[in-house]
């Protein structure tokens, strides 16, 4: 996507992403690890370009796929393992070597 | 001390501040610390043992913790005992301290029944994933599956933050090049 005139003559740490930018950051901000203002600047040219929006969509998708294959953990592991933590911070599980 | 009051041999008697300390940090990270585990193992029971066994050492290390990112340290430790247990479990073990990299071929030939459009992609991207080398692989699963940060997820594999950047993003860039020559990436009309 060109950039505008106007975006032209914007601090860089105000104006929208290029489409290069977008390339390097785009995987930190689908996981939330941007910055703020990194952040809202890759969002203003997702808004725009359409391009980078598809890219940014499909890479979203393998994500949420990816967290869909997530198992359940089982309650009744997470109840014993708890159960056995609480053993172990009363003293009642040996714990030496 | 049981209940009753008495020592039980073998038990440690915990002061008060342990105790707090381990309840404060420790127990609320347990979901957490099971599907890494089972990210680990690829095992339920073994996962199960293996968080049992972080426990345990994280309870004996709890006064020399400082009390800050307690998910980080608590990772580290899981870490830690997955390899010693892998050790102690089969010794060749030793170059490939993950002990992992066979278990990759056992799912490579995971089959995935396609019934939809929809389970057409994410079956795709399974068998993509299986696909991934052992590295790739095993932060995918830590960062999108397991849901750790990208801090996390170096503490769990013991390498810098940027090597875990890195891994993820040609991961995710050769699960996307299946998904086109599959023609199932979305595509603008």
């Amino acid at each position: 996507m060109k950039m505008s005139w106007r975006d032209r003559f914007r601090p860089t740490g105000r104006r929208p992403m290029t489409c290069e930018e977008v390339g390097t950051w785009l995987q930190h901000y689908l996981d939330h690890e941007l910055d703020g203002r990194r952040s809202g600047r890759l969002a203003a040219h997702l808004e725009d370009c359409k391009r980078c929006g598809l890219e940014a969509e499909t890479y979203e998708r393998i994500k949420h796929s990816l967290a869909d294959t997530r198992p359940a953990s089982p309650d009744d592991a997470i109840t014993r393992l708890r159960e056995f933590g609480e053993r172990i911070a009363r003293g009642e599980e040996p714990v030496q070597t | 001390m049981n209940r009753a009051g008495r020592r039980v041999p073998g038990r440690v008697p915990t002061s008060a501040s342990s105790q707090a300390l381990f309840e404060q940090h420790v127990l609320p990270e347990i979901e957490v610390m099971l599907r890494v585990a089972r990210s680990l193992t690829r095992n339920d029971a073994d996962a199960e043992d293996l968080v049992q066994d972080t426990l345990i050492r994280a309870f004996r290390a709890i006064d020399r913790f400082d009390g800050q990112h307690p998910r980080a340290w608590l990772l580290t430790i899981l870490r830690n005992t997955h390899i010693n247990r892998n050790r102690r479990r089969r010794p060749e073990l030793l170059r490939d301290p993950d002990g992992t990299s066979r278990e990759l071929h056992d799912i490579a030939s995971a089959d995935v029944a396609d019934a939809s459009i929809d389970a057409g992609f994410d079956a795709e991207i399974e068998r993509a994933l299986a696909e991934l080398d052992e590295p790739f692989r095993r932060v995918v699963e830590l960062v999108d599956v397991a849901g750790l940060s990208y801090a996390e997820t170096a503490e769990v594999l013991g390498v810098p933050a940027g090597t875990v950047m890195s891994r993820l993003h040609r991961a995710r860039g050769r699960i996307r090049d299946r998904l086109d020559r599959a023609g199932l990436a979305p595509r603008s009309h």
